[in-house]
C-alpha cells in the first residue's frame, strides 16, 4: 500500500523539524495513540487503537527515525503488531522551505500490510491511511498554532529540544534494529 | 426399456440437504470432544527465529499446543500423488510440506502451531497469545517472475525456484518450422488468473483416537476418503491401513479443493493419538481463502499458424504454471497431463509443440480446480483461434468448421489419435457447433451487431472444446506419472428381502449421485428406486474407492456398478433357473422377473433373493449370498466436447459488460439424469464466467492475499448472468457400459474463452483491435482498452 501526500505548515522548517521530533507532540497528535514510549536514541514504542470500520484493534509497535538530514528529510520506520494483522511502514520524509515562512512536508513510503488486514478491505485501506494521515497534520498545526498563541516565544520550542530520553527500565530490544 | 434413465428423476438427497438436515463434517459431535485452531502465517516469506508458547499454554480451556519442533521428524509432510520428471529425465523437485513448519513460512497461511481447547473460541483466542518471532524475506508470487534469474528462493534445493520442465508433442524445430513458413500467425500472451475455489462448505476434519480399540477415526469433508487414508497412512503417519478409518460424510462442494489430502487431516489424526481425545478442526472462511488449495495461475505465450485457406499448420504453447509454495496432491498433472495432452483441441493440427516450466512461488499450493488443466487449455486455443479470425478477416465459426477433426465414432471408425498423446474415444464435432448457432440465430445477430448504434457495443464469442473425463486407466495415468491407480471399485449386495444396497467408491461432494446411481441399478435390475440405496463415504463399509473428481464418477465408478448387477443377475439367473425348473439359457429377465422363454412361468427378484440367503432348495455347488464386489479399470479417458456462444454488450462510457446471452452445447455420451447434467453445466457456466468477468485471487508483491474475503473477491451471483440457454447432442462412449462421458466439469471448461472472445469481438467491431483484456474483464479494463 503506498502512502503518499503533503501538507504546509506556517512555520519554518527548523521549527518543523523539532516538532516532529518531539514524541510526546506526536502521541498527541496521532489518532488513537495511547503511548509513545523512548526506548532508545530516536526510537519508540507505542500502543494504539484504530478504528477502521467495524474494525477496531489495538496495536503494539514500534518506531524509528533513521537517515536524519536535519531538517531537510528523515525517514519514520515502523513496525506495528495486531490481533487483525500486522504492518511493516517505511516512509520518506521531505520538508522545504517554501516563500512566507512556510514549510512543506511532502511524505512518500510504503505500508506492507499482513493478515486479515491485509486480505480484507485493503483496496480501501490506502483511503483511510490517508484521512489518517490528515488528521495528524491537522492536529500538528492545530498544535503548532496553541503553542504559538499560549507561548509565543522560541523557548518552549528550544525547551523541547532538551527533552532527554528517559532512563530504560528493559535493555534496547535488539529485534528494534531490524525493522525494515 | 427404461423406466428411470434419461428421466430427471428428483434428487433424493435434495430433501435432507434443502431442510437443513445433511450431516457435514463440522455437524458430528463426539463425547469429550476438544477443537482446534491453526495459527498460521501472515507472511509470505520468513524465517521463524523463535514461538513461546508460554502464555497461550495457561489460557483459559487449553489442552495442548504443538508447533513443528513437537512433530517427529519421521513425519516429513503430506507427500505428492503424481510425478513428473524434468526434461532431461530428473524427478521434480519435491521439497517437504511439513504438517506445521519448522524453519521457514513459505505462504501466508504455512502453519506455524496447533492450539487445543476446549472450544473453538478459547482455541483461537489462545492462539493470539503465542508469540512467534519472524525474520522477514523478500516474496515471489508470479510463475514467470519467480523463475528469473535472482528471483527469491522459496526451496533451497529447487535453483530458479523450477519444479520441473516439461514438454510434449512434435519436436520444436518442426512446430517453428511450419510458423515460419505459415501464411498467417496469431500469437497472444496471456495470464490464465488464479482461481480460489470456494466450496461452501468450508473444510473440516475431526480426528478420533479409540484407545479401546487401538483404532483411529478420520472424518473430514473430502471427495477423496480412500486416498486420504492411503496417503495419510502410508505415507505421513505410518499408521497401519486396517486400524485407520476415513469418512467423508456429506460434503458441500469441492470443485476439485477437497481432492487433495492436506496437513489438518494428517495433524488432527496425529494430535489426537497425543492427548486421546477427539479433535475437530474447522476453517474459516479466511482460512479457506488462503489453504484451500487454489486453481488456474498461468503465464502463456502462445502462436497459432496457419495456411492461405486458414487451415491451422502448428501451435506452439509456451506455459508458466504456478505451482505454489508446495506441490499439492495432484499438482504436477494439471499443467502437463491434463492441459498439454488437451491441445489438439478438436482441430487437425498437424504439428504441436507445449512446455511448460511449473514454479514454486511464496503463495498457497495451485492445484485441479473444475476443469484441471483443460479450461487452461480450451482458453490457449480458443482465444487464439477466434484472435486468428478477426486478424484475418475470417467468420471464426467458418474458421473452425475448416479445422474440425471429421466424425469418428470409435466403433466403425478408430478413435482419434492426436499429437499430444491421446487417443479420442469418439467426436462429432460440427452438430455441436451448428446447433448452437441455431440457437444463437447466427445471421440474424450479425445484422445487428452490423447495424448497431448508441452507446453501447454488441459482441459475439465462441468457444468449442474438447475434454478428458473418466479419469483412468490404471495403466495409462502410471505411465504419465500418478502414483495411484485410478479405477474404480463398486459392490452390489442384495439383501435378502430384494432391497440393494450399493456401495460405491465415488464420493459425491454434491453431484446427486445417491440419485443418478439409483437409476442406473433400479433399470438395469428392474426394481423400484426407492427398492436401492446408494452408500459412499465411508472406508469401513466401501471396499476401496478412488473418489470423485475429473468428471469420472459415472464413467468410471457407475461402470463399475453396472460389472456388479450383471455378476448379481448371472447368479440370480441360475438360482431362479433351479427355482424354475428351466436352464438358464431358456430364461429372461425383465422388470424384475425371470421368465421361462414362451411361457408365463417367472420367478420374482425378490424370490431369487430371499432363497439366496435362506438356500434350502438351491443349486447344487452354489455358493449362498447375492452380492458381488467389482473393480473396473475403464480402456480409456472419455472425451466430452461442446460448442459454447456468449453475446455481449458493452457500454462505451464505463466500460461495464452486461452477459446478455448465453449458449452451452455439450456432448456428454448418453444421460442418466438430464435434470442433474443440465445443473452440473448451469454450475460450471457459473464458474467458468466467473473468471472471465468477476473472480481472480491477487497477490500483492509481498505475497498477500489481497483479497481474502467475500467483501474483496467477487464471487458472481445469480443476477451476474442471463437465463442459460442449454442443449445437447449425444455421441456415446464407445468403451464403458453405459456410454456416458461425464458432465460435472463441461460448463467451466468451455465458457471462460467465449466471453473473453465476446468482449474482444465487441471491441474490434467498435474499432479498438486489442488482442486481450485480462480476467477477469473489470469495467475499469474494459474501459481501458477502449482507449486505446
Amino acid at each position: 500500500m503506498v502512502v503518499k501526500g503533503n501538507h504546509d505548515f506556517k512555520v519554518s522548517r527548523e521549527q518543523l523539524w523539532i516538532y516532529l521530533m518531539d514524541p510526546i507532540v506526536l502521541a498527541k497528535i496521532t489518532p488513537g495513540v495511547s503511548r509513545l514510549e523512548i526506548i532508545g536514541e530516536d526510537k519508540f514504542k507505542s500502543v494504539s487503537e484504530i478504528k477502521i470500520g467495524p474494525v477496531k484493534a489495538s496495536f503494539t509497535g514500534k518506531l524509528k527515525v533513521v537517515d536524519k538530514d536535519q531538517p531537510a528529510s528523515f525517514v519514520i520506520k515502523m513496525e506495528q503488531l495486531s490481533r487483525i494483522g500486522n504492518a511493516h511502514v517505511s516512509v520518506q520524509m521531505n520538508i522545504e522551505e517554501k516563500e512566507g515562512g512556510i514549510a512543506a512536508l511532502a511524505f512518500d513510503g510504503k505500508a506492507d500490510l499482513s493478515g486479515v488486514i491485509a486480505r480484507t478491505g485493503q483496496r480501501v485501506l490506502s483511503g483511510v491511511a490517508n484521512v489518517i494521515t490528515r488528521e495528524v497534520f491537522s492536529a500538528l498545526e492545530k498544535h503548532i498554532e496553541e503553542n504559538k498563541q499560549t507561548v509565543e516565544s522560541e523557548e518552549s520550542i528550544q525547551s523541547m529540544k532538551t527533552i532527554k530520553p528517559p532512563e530504560l527500565e528493559d535493555p534496547i530490544d535488539p529485534a528494534i534494529n531490524s525493522i525494515g | 426399456m427404461t423406466k428411470y434413465i434419461g428421466k430427471s428423476v428428483k434428487r433424493v438427497e435434495d430433501k435432507r440437504f434443502i431442510t437443513g438436515q445433511g450431516k457435514y463434517t463440522d455437524d458430528i459431535k463426539m463425547p469429550g470432544m476438544v477443537y482446534a485452531y491453526i495459527l498460521r502465517s501472515p507472511y509470505a516469506h520468513a524465517t521463524v527465529n523463535s514461538i513461546n508458547i508460554d502464555a497461550a499454554k495457561s489460557a483459559e480451556g487449553v489442552v495442548a499446543i504443538y508447533t513443528g519442533a513437537d512433530i517427529p521428524e519421521a513425519i516429513a509432510g503430506v507427500p505428492c500423488g503424481w510425478q513428473v520428471n524434468f526434461k532431461n529425465g530428473d524427478i521434480m523437485k519435491e521439497p517437504p510440506h511439513p504438517l506445521l513448519v519448522r524453519k521457514k513460512v513459505r505462504h501466508v497461511g504455512d502453519g506455524v502451531a496447533i492450539i487445543i481447547a476446549d472450544t473453538r473460541a478459547n482455541a483461537k483466542d489462545a492462539s493470539e497469545l503465542v508469540d512467534v518471532d519472524y525474520d522477514l524475506h523478500d516474496a515471489v508470487t508470479d510463475p514467470k517472475a519467480a523463475a528469473q534469474p535472482g528471483a527469491p528462493l522459496v526451496h533451497a534445493d529447487a535453483p530458479n525456484n523450477i519444479a520441473f520442465d516439461w514438454q510434449l508433442g512434435n519436436p520444436k524445430e518442426e512446430v517453428a518450422a511450419a510458423l515460419a513458413s505459415a501464411a498467417h500467425v496469431t500469437e497472444l500472451d496471456f495470464v490464465n488468473q488464479r482461481m480460489i475455489p470456494n466450496a461452501m462448505e468450508p473444510r473440516s476434519a475431526i480426528g478420533h483416537y479409540d484407545t479401546a480399540y487401538d483404532k483411529y477415526t478420520l472424518y473430514t469433508s473430502t471427495q477423496n476418503p480412500h486416498l486420504t487414508r492411503l496417503l495419510m497412512c502410508a505415507f505421513v503417519l505410518g499408521l497401519p491401513e486396517h486400524k485407520v478409518r476415513v469418512v467423508g460424510p456429506d460434503v458441500g462442494g469441492g470443485f476439485g479443493s477437497k481432492i487433495f489430502h492436506y496437513i489438518e487431516e494428517a495433524l488432527v489424526v496425529w494430535c489426537s493419538k497425543q492427548i486421546e481425545l477427539p479433535i475437530k478442526w474447522t476453517c474459516d472462511r479466511s482460512e479457506a481463502f488462503l489453504t484451500d488449495a487454489h486453481g488456474r495461475d498461468h503465464v502463456t505465450n502462445a502462436k497459432m499458424g496457419f495456411d492461405a485457406d486458414g487451415k491451422i499448420v502448428a501451435l506452439q504453447a509456451n506455459t508458466f504454471a504456478n505451482m505454489g509454495a508446495y506441490l499439492s496432491t495432484f499438482a504436477p498433472a494439471v499443467p502437463t497431463y491434463l492441459h498439454g495432452t488437451l491441445l489438439q483441441g478438436l482441430y487437425t493440427t498437424p504439428k504441436i509443440n507445449v512446455d511448460v516450466t511449473a514454479t514454486f512461488t511464496h503463495t498457497n499450493a495451485v492445484d485441479a480446480y473444475r476443469g484441471a488443466g483443460r479450461p487452461e487449455a480450451t482458453f490457449l486455443l480458443e482465444r487464439l483461434i477466434d484472435l486468428a479470425a478477426l486478424e484475418m478477416e475470417m467468420d471464426p465459426t467458418e474458421l473452425r468448421f475448416k479445422n474440425f477433426i471429421p466424425a469418428f465414432d470409435g466403433v466403425e471408425q478408430e478413435g482419434y489419435v492426436t499429437q499430444v498423446a491421446l487417443q479420442y474415444d469418439s467426436g462429432n464435432y460440427a452438430p455441436v457447433l451448428t446447433r448452437a448457432l441455431e440457437m444463437v440465430g447466427y445471421e440474424a445477430f450479425r445484422e445487428e451487431q452490423k447495424n448497431q448504434k448508441g452507446d453501447k457495443l454488441l459482441g459475439i464469442g465462441f468457444s468449442t472444446y474438447v475434454e478428458a473425463c473418466g479419469i483412468a486407466p490404471s495403466a495409462v495415468v502410471g505411465a504419465l506419472g500418478a502414483r495411484a491407480g485410478l479405477f474404480e471399485s463398486a459392490q452390489v449386495r442384495v439383501q435378502p428381502t430384494g432391497k440393494v444396497s450399493v456401495y460405491t467408491g465415488s464420493h459425491s461432494h454434491g453431484q446427486g449421485h445417491e440419485t443418478t446411481f439409483a437409476q442406473v441399478v433400479a433399470d438395469r435390475m428392474g426394481i423400484p428406486l426407492e427398492d436401492v440405496e446408494i452408500i459412499h463415504g465411508d472406508s469401513d463399509s466401501v471396499a476401496f474407492g478412488m473418489g470423485t473428481y475429473g468428471s469420472r464418477s459415472l464413467a468410471v465408478g457407475g461402470s463399475a456398478i453396472v460389472k456388479s448387477i450383471d455378476k448379481v443377475l448371472e447368479k440370480g439367473a441360475k438360482i431362479a433357473a433351479h427355482l424354475l425348473e428351466a436352464s438358464t439359457d431358456d430364461l429372461d429377465y425383465a422388470e424384475g422377473k425371470w421368465t421361462v422363454k414362451g411361457t408365463d412361468k417367472s420367478v420374482g427378484f425378490g424370490d431369487v433373493s430371499l432363497t439366496a440367503y435362506v438356500p434350502h432348495n438351491y443349486p447344487e455347488g452354489l455358493e449362498p449370498g447375492l452380492d458381488f464386489s467389482s473393480f473396473y479399470d475403464p480402456a480409456n479417458f472419455t472425451y466430452p466436447f461442446g460448442a459454447h456462444v456468449a453475446i455481449v454488450e458493452i457500454d462505451k462510457e464505463t466500460g461495464f459488460t452486461k452477459l446478455k446471452r448465453f449458449i452451452a452445447v455439450d456432448d456428454v455420451g448418453n444421460v442418466i439424469n438430464p435434470m442433474i447434467v443440465d445443473g452440473q453445466i448451469h454450475g460450471g457456466l457459473a464458474q467458468g464466467i466467473g473468471q472471465a468477468m468477476l473472480e481472480g485471487a491477487i497477490y500483492d508483491e509481498t505475497g498477500q492475499l489481497i483479497n481474502g474475503s467475500y467483501m474483496d473477491y467477487c464471487m458472481p451471483r445469480a443476477d451476474d448472468f442471463p437465463s442459460f440457454e442449454v442443449d445437447r447432442t449425444v455421441t456415446p462412449c464407445p468403451h464403458n457400459p453405459l456410454g456416458v462421458k461425464g458432465a460435472g466439469e463441461a460448463g467451466c471448461i468451455g465458457s471462460t474463452p467465449a466471453v473473453v472472445n465476446a468482449v474482444i469481438d465487441a471491441l474490434w467491431k467498435g474499432g479498438h483491435k486489442v488482442k486481450d483484456v485480462k480476467m477477469p474483464m473489470t469495467p475499469e479494463r474494459v474501459w481501458t482498452a477502449m482507449q486505446g
